[in-house]
């Protein structure tokens, strides 16, 4: 085809593009997968049964904080990698705030625990277990934003991988609450960290592969 | 002529707005403007047709990704980069170290004018005399007494007024990243 050609039939097809399409277009493919992860977590792993009380506790609603905090910051990295230029990244240093938090809080928590319990409080009662329903959670998510990066255009492939790997991890890990019973924040900060640190590893590898367009 | 980038981002704008004659006018504006960025790049013809076609569907089915708000061109260079790397990857050209040097320096010349013109704004926010001083010794490369010398004043002038310029323009830049 010529370029004559090629230039008609693109331009036959304008439809109006909305300021929010990028970010449209990446939120609807990490909801789709959310949706499957709390799915899964619903019928293979059950809701805990204490939800409903669960949600008035404080160690919920922190666990809930971190996770969403992280989710929002990488989701924001994300948006930014999907452009061809991406703009400012240094939003990423802010992920340092939630960290922190919750490593002030794991320390009260010391210090109000006896050290002989230290040890089963971090490791808790599912620590062999959590990241890897993190992880594994994650992926209906990241399959999501894969799906809504094949309109975008992603030029650090790594970078975008890495980000959108992050954002399904910590997003798995707000997901993955509705099941998970532990309640000690050096817990969430070491395990949930972990689960979510494997997802944005894999997206690092694989980023190159299968971002590109 | 080539269209400059007001003109092309208002096409791209009316593009994303739904008006099919901006687009068109858009995609064909871009024609020389990518075969002149591929032909310092790329040597072979052909390859040229291919990757500024590819780079039209790309501009086409990603404009969900411009920003209005930034500048067009630098998100299209983006773009056609991305595409040329790409191209070099699967053909696994692999780029002679002797036109490596012409790469660079038409790469260098993207960023060497962006600097000038952020340096022009900078400038522009100084007092006149100032301004001139800074650019004579410091931009065009003249001597605190030549630069004396063609403007008249007196050399210790001359330094107190570049000192001051340049405290004022670093304290602008700090306080324009904060």
């Amino acid at each position: 085809m010529n370029t004559d050609q090629l230039i008609d039939s693109l331009a036959s097809d304008v439809k109006p593009v909305r300021r929010s399409a990028l970010g449209a277009r990446l939120g609807f493919g990490m909801l789709i997968g959310a949706l499957v992860s709390a799915a899964l977590v619903i019928m293979l792993l059950g809701a805990r049964p204490d939800l409903a009380s669960a949600m008035n506790g404080f160690a919920f609603w922190m666990k809930w904080t971190y996770t969403l905090s992280l989710s929002a910051i990488a989701v924001y990295a994300t948006a930014q990698l999907a452009r061809p230029n991406p703009g400012n990244l240094r939003v990423l240093w802010l992920i340092a705030i939630p960290v922190t938090l919750l490593a002030g809080v794991g320390v009260l928590e010391l210090a109000h625990t006896p050290p002989g319990e230290w040890l089963a409080m971090w490791l808790g009662s599912s620590w062999s277990k959590c990241p890897w329903y993190v992880f594994g959670l994650a992926m209906p998510i990241f399959i999501g934003l894969l799906w809504s990066f094949r309109r975008l255009a992603p030029t650090r492939l790594r970078a975008a991988g890495a980000a959108a790997g992050l954002a399904a991890g910590a997003f798995a890990a707000t997901v993955y609450c509705l099941h998970c019973p532990e309640v000690s924040a050096i817990f969430v900060l070491t395990w949930y960290t972990l689960g979510i640190l494997l997802a944005a590893s894999l997206g690092a590898l694989v980023g190159p592969r299968l971002l590109r367009w | 002529m080539r269209a400059n980038e007001d003109q092309l981002r208002a096409w791209m704008v009316g593009g994303l707005d739904g008006v099919a004659a901006d687009h068109a006018c858009l995609l064909r504006a871009l024609v020389p403007i990518l075969s002149a960025f591929y032909s310092r790049r790329v040597f072979a013809s052909d390859d040229i047709e291919d990757l500024v076609q590819e780079t039209l569907i790309a501009v086409h089915s990603r404009r969900a990704t411009y920003d209005r708000d930034r500048a067009f061109t630098a998100w299209l260079f983006s773009i056609a980069r991305y595409k040329m790397i790409d191209h070099f990857r699967r053909s696994r050209s692999v780029v002679p170290i002797e036109e490596l040097e012409d790469i660079l320096m038409v790469e260098g010349f993207e960023a060497s004018s962006g600097a000038r013109l952020d340096i022009e704004d900078l400038l522009g926010t100084l007092p006149a005399k100032q301004a001139r001083m800074i650019r004579a010794t410091h931009i065009d490369g003249a001597t605190v007494a030549e630069a004396a010398a063609a403007s008249g004043y007196g050399e210790s002038d001359v330094k107190v007024s570049i000192h001051r310029g340049l405290k004022a323009l670093a304290a602008r830049i700090r306080g324009s990243e904060t």
